[in-house]
């Protein structure tokens, strides 16, 4: 019996093992268990919208008011090739219209996405980031994702966007400038 | 590739207006907070205590089917089973090699299984695992694989254990979550091309007891060898067995050992002798495992993301991988020495493994050329007990003492 208590406590002490990395640094991205998109590496391929494991992808966009222009022509909103500056389908950036756009000031124009239709393809991130402040970014819902262990939209990430982050800070924010809370 | 200068050049185009009457709207992200790992884990040991009653003290393959039907309903459907117990020996192997943090979540869900499985044996893999569960439920006539066929099958979890420790200490990914065959059933997603997978198993699962558990399922390795330990292990009746084998037949896991005679003097030493030349072959099965970890090995490194991003250069391939990394400020030659530590690495690993995986083949025949203790009833090897209870159903004796209690 004192043989076999041996081998239950080493075998205990080496499920234990790996209890000492919990005395590491903490808190840092890349550190943690949840997928995260980092939006300075992320180059909107459209893989978010077509690789995820749910039927609906679970990134979705993200507009960070504080760095908007507020611009009455957003590149973000329209087309490139737009014939007119209308809200035709023909002219809009986004394929599911889930940019809403609000009269703010003259000449001021609030962007607003709405998540139930935002499909994360990311077409209205790289707009923005062409001839705008670069204010919208994707990144992964916490509340839809399923948190798989190995993520297939990071497999398939072509700039190696997908990090892991801690429950602390689940959400990566675009650097400059910062965000107010 | 003039992304970057562009972003922070874009940071002044359009500078925040200032406005007389409009307040910035709030950033809603953080009140979708990430939900916590570590109530898994409480529902986990609660499981797993209900499990250890079901099995060791009602002795129900009854209880032992509710048990698993409620931790597929649990693990397999609410939790949409990641992150799971099975997975974690990766993200504790890339923890380790990196260097960096691992989450409690993560490690308690790896360990907490492993620590059951040295008081109560596998308690874990009857329906505490939502794999095991799903197997369990849909598992129709039993067709025994025969033993010789078993022994050779069950070597391949050990196999994949190691190729998968290797791919995630040197960031190649998580096969076994990538590919792992139930998933799109708890994701009820049946249109990607990894159904095809799922399809199979659940196929072949109809008719083989738990095809994934015992010849895929590499933390099943690790709960084999802990449960050998186990405190509490599964019995057939105590007393008054009557050897009339209906258990080993009910058994479709092949769990059920029969009685062990001591056997003659020359069988003895025929043994012996057996024994004696599989040791001398040791050395042999090493290089031999050795040679097999370091031809794989670049199979292995070219499911790397930097190794493939190297040869994409290397080839004039304008692939999105190509375009991304332009963009970034990494020169080739820093990813190239990247790449080719990573390749370097790597065949040092697998070859390691290889080695040790011709270690652990010797060591199972040796296994299979010794004499088990004398035994004159049936008897359970709790290492491949999957704690399903069908035995406890089959023994007539078993279902005798249980009317007596009432």
């Amino acid at each position: 019996m004192t043989r076999r208590d041996l081998i239950r406590t080493g075998l205990l002490a080496l499920i234990l093992a790996p209890f000492a990395s919990l005395f590491r640094r903490r808190g840092e991205t890349g550190t943690g268990y949840f997928w995260q998109i980092d939006p300075d590496k992320c180059i909107q391929c459209g893989k978010c919208e077509t690789d995820c494991i749910l039927p609906q992808s679970a990134v979705k966009c993200v507009h960070q008011y504080a760095s908007c222009g507020y611009c009455l022509f957003c590149s973000g909103y329209y087309q490139d090739r737009r014939v007119e500056f209308n809200t035709a389908g023909e002219n809009m950036r986004c394929p599911t219209d889930a940019i809403v756009r609000t009269y703010v000031e003259d000449p001021y124009f609030e962007y607003k996405i709405d998540e139930e239709k935002c499909i994360g393809c990311g077409k209205c991130v790289k707009g923005c980031l062409a001839f705008g402040n670069g204010s919208l970014f994707l990144q992964v819902r916490r509340d839809l994702c399923r948190n798989c262990n190995e993520c297939r939209i990071a497999k398939a990430c072509p700039a190696n966007a997908f990090v892991r982050v801690p429950a602390e800070k689940p959400y990566i924010y675009r650097k400059p400038p910062e965000v107010k809370s | 590739m003039t992304r970057l200068p562009l972003i922070f050049a874009a940071q002044a185009r359009f500078p925040a207006p200032e406005f007389e009457s409009y307040t910035l709207p709030p950033m809603s992200l953080e009140e979708l907070a990430a939900d916590n790992v570590l109530w898994r884990v409480l529902v986990l040991c609660v499981f797993l205590v209900a499990g250890a009653v079901c099995f060791y003290k009602w002795r129900s393959r009854r209880a032992m089917l509710a048990y698993s039907l409620a931790g597929l309903a649990v693990f397999g459907f609410l939790f949409a089973s990641c992150p799971c117990p099975v997975g974690m020996f990766q993200n504790i192997a890339e923890g380790i090699a990196k260097g960096s943090y691992i989450p409690p979540g993560v490690l308690l869900l790896f360990a907490i299984p492993l620590a059951a499985s040295l008081f109560v044996g596998r308690v874990f893999c009857g329906g505490a695992c939502p794999l095991g569960a799903i197997q369990e439920l849909l598992h129709w006539r039993s067709v025994f694989v025969p033993r010789p066929l078993d022994r050779v099958l069950r070597l391949i979890p050990a196999l994949l254990l190691l190729i998968f420790l290797v791919c995630a200490i040197y960031g190649v990914g998580f096969p076994l979550c990538y590919y792992e065959p139930y998933l799109p059933i708890f994701l009820l997603d049946f249109a990607t091309p990894f159904a095809i997978l799922s399809a199979v198993f659940l196929l072949v699962g109809l008719f083989v007891s738990r095809p994934f558990c015992r010849y895929v399922c590499p933390y099943g390795v690790l709960l084999r060898f802990f449960s050998l330990f186990s405190l509490l292990k599964p019995r057939i009746t105590a007393h008054d067995c009557v050897n009339c084998r209906l258990c080993e037949q009910g058994c479709p896991n092949g769990a059920v050992l029969p009685p062990e005679n001591a056997g003659n003097a020359s069988q003895r030493r025929a043994g012996s002798r057996r024994i004696s030349m599989l040791v001398a072959c040791i050395p042999f099965a090493l290089a031999a495992g050795g040679l097999f970890g370091y031809l794989g090995a670049p199979v292995l490194s070219s499911f790397h993301r930097d190794v493939r991003l190297v040869r994409e250069l290397d080839a004039g391939v304008r692939s999105e991988a190509v375009e991304a990394f332009e963009t970034t400020t990494t020169t080739r030659e820093e990813l190239r020495a990247r790449a080719v530590k990573i390749r370097n690495g790597i065949l040092v690993a697998s070859t390691v493994a290889g080695a040790l995986f011709g270690a652990l083949v010797m060591a199972e025949l040796i296994a299979e050329a010794r004499r088990r203790k004398e035994e004159e009833i049936y008897t359970i090897d709790a290492s491949l007990c999957f704690c399903c209870g069908r035995c406890y159903a089959a023994c007539p004796l078993e279902r005798k003492e249980k009317h007596h209690e009432k």
